[in-house]
């Protein structure tokens, strides 16, 4: 029985049905589906939250293994430990007040804005570095950039109106047909996964090793 | 020329601590001494103002926060300006997020806004409510457009949403519009399970989202994209409200100049110097 239940047929029978009660009540009207499938996706995000619960487990070991054989940058590890610590302590004692908001608003969130902010400076120091006209097809990406660029900057559209048609032609033809043949690609292509793992052609996704051939 | 001394090398071979420190000095001192440079407005903001602006008293909003904290700095003008649009022409806005950072923004974004609030008796409970993080991931996007009260029973502080303006929320087809403030983080998600169902959508998203959102523009998904800051300076301008958008753009417009100003300076050195070298 329990080999049943750890078989590959198993969890592609399992696989397949959640996809209809999640996918027939997209297109079909079946309010009892509907709320059936409702209640299906929330157990499924529930379940999925008790992956943190492994990913934290797995950091600790991995943490404790580096501090244990004092690998380089050991310290890192260390202190990343005991914040995961504290700010699970902090959680306990109430999030809207209390250590949990102050360690939220005083330290993550300037952090989190300064890790951004950073950018800017990176940024700056490739596009001098990246931006070289090596051959006439890196100049005219040069010119493209430089224009629409040059338009970013507020004071330009003020100052230059004509440049607004020209920068809004590159961005929205160029860029969109780019971006555009990016989406559909990827969604293509994740819509071949898809079928191919329902299909069980993709056993690495059920937790198998070997591809069926 | 000797290969010591050499302009050509110093320009192709620009110390990076250089660049940071005239970024820094650019970026700085405008926002201490501003200079209010003239700003356009772009044909993109003008059409986000105009479907926030036909907003009314029995529209409700959804508001989602889809950002962590550090890219709420880039688009914080396009929240506070859109917040202050919405409130001004008395629309409900339920306001949700999609990432933990985010839950710190509603408190200081109503404590911008208190004084536009108060001159539009805009109350907790009857106009707007906080739900907090309630969208974690694809699966709760999704049961919230099928079936909003199976997923949502409280508002943040644990208060039961039974009895307020949500009450006349069920599912995507109830919403007025959803306002989307994302960096990327489930913007997608509302775009499989609302938008393309027909839910309005607006977005104002970062720099870098923008040529991939636009495409949903052009077929009707979102109404109207604010882009980036930049967007929301020019949606404070329009609604006459200057903000943290507008005291940016002079350092914006400056960072921006110097950015083309290494680029060709680069490119300078690069021919004059490392072409001829590889030359010879």
């Amino acid at each position: 029985m329990s080999a049943f239940f750890r078989s590959r047929e198993a969890m592609l029978i399992v696989m397949v049905i959640s996809f209809l009660i999640v996918f027939i009540p997209y297109f079909f009207n079946v309010p009892a589906l509907e709320e059936f499938s409702t209640t299906w996706i929330t157990i499924a995000a529930i379940v999925n939250a008790f992956t943190l619960v492994l990913a934290v487990y797995s950091q600790f070991r991995r943490g404790i293994y580096f501090i244990r054989t004092g690998k380089r940058a050991w310290g890192f590890k260390l202190w990343m430990l005991i914040g995961i610590i504290l700010m699970i302590i902090f959680a306990t004692m109430g999030m809207e007040k209390g250590p949990y908001s102050w360690a939220m608003q005083a330290i993550i969130t300037p952090l989190s804005s300064v890790n951004y902010g950073i950018l800017a400076f990176y940024l700056s120091s490739t596009c001098a570095r990246a931006f070289r006209a090596r051959n006439l097809k890196a100049f005219a990406l040069l010119v493209a950039g430089f224009i629409v660029l040059f338009y970013q900057a507020p004071l330009t559209g003020a100052i230059i109106p004509g440049i607004e048609p020209v920068a809004r032609y590159f961005t929205e033809t160029f860029a969109m047909a780019f971006a555009r043949v990016f989406a559909i690609s990827v969604t293509l292509g994740a819509i071949v996964f898809g079928i191919r793992v329902l299909l069980g052609k993709e056993p690495m996704v059920l937790g198998f090793t070997r591809e069926e051939r | 020329m000797s290969e010591e001394r050499n302009i050509f090398r110093m320009l192709a071979e620009i110390d990076r601590r250089i660049i940071y420190l005239l970024l820094f000095i650019v970026v700085t001192v405008p926002i201490l001494r501003p200079i209010a440079m003239p700003l356009a407005v772009s044909p993109d903001t003008k059409q986000y103002y105009k479907v926030l602006n036909s907003l009314g008293p029995d529209d409700t909003v959804l508001f989602v926060l889809d950002t962590e904290f550090s890219g709420y700095m880039e688009i914080q003008s396009g929240v506070l300006a859109s917040a202050r649009l919405i409130i001004e022409k008395g629309a409900k806005m339920a306001i949700a997020c999609s990432h933990p950072e985010a839950t710190g923004i509603p408190p200081m974004m109503f404590s911008y806004l208190r004084d536009v609030m108060e001159k539009y008796d805009y109350k907790y409970g009857e106009d707007y409510v906080v739900l907090g993080y309630i969208f974690p991931n694809e699966a709760a996007v999704a049961s919230s457009a099928q079936d909003f009260h199976g997923v949502v029973k409280e508002d943040w502080r644990g208060r039961p949403i039974k009895g307020t303006f949500l009450d006349g929320i069920h599912d995507w087809k109830d919403w007025s519009l959803i306002a989307i403030f994302s960096t990327g983080v489930r913007s997608d998600a509302f775009i499989r399970h609302y938008g393309l169902r027909g839910t309005p959508m607006v977005i104002n998203c970062i720099g870098v989202m923008i040529p991939t959102t636009k495409p949903y523009v052009d077929t009707g998904i979102f109404k109207a994209l604010l882009p980036s800051m930049r967007g929301g300076a020019e949606l404070e301008k329009l609604i006459n409200a200057p903000g943290p958008g507008l005291a940016a753009m002079d350092c914006f417009t400056f960072g921006h100049y110097l950015v083309i100003f290494f680029i060709i300076i680069a490119n300078i050195g690069y021919f004059g110097y490392v072409r001829r070298r590889a030359e010879r």
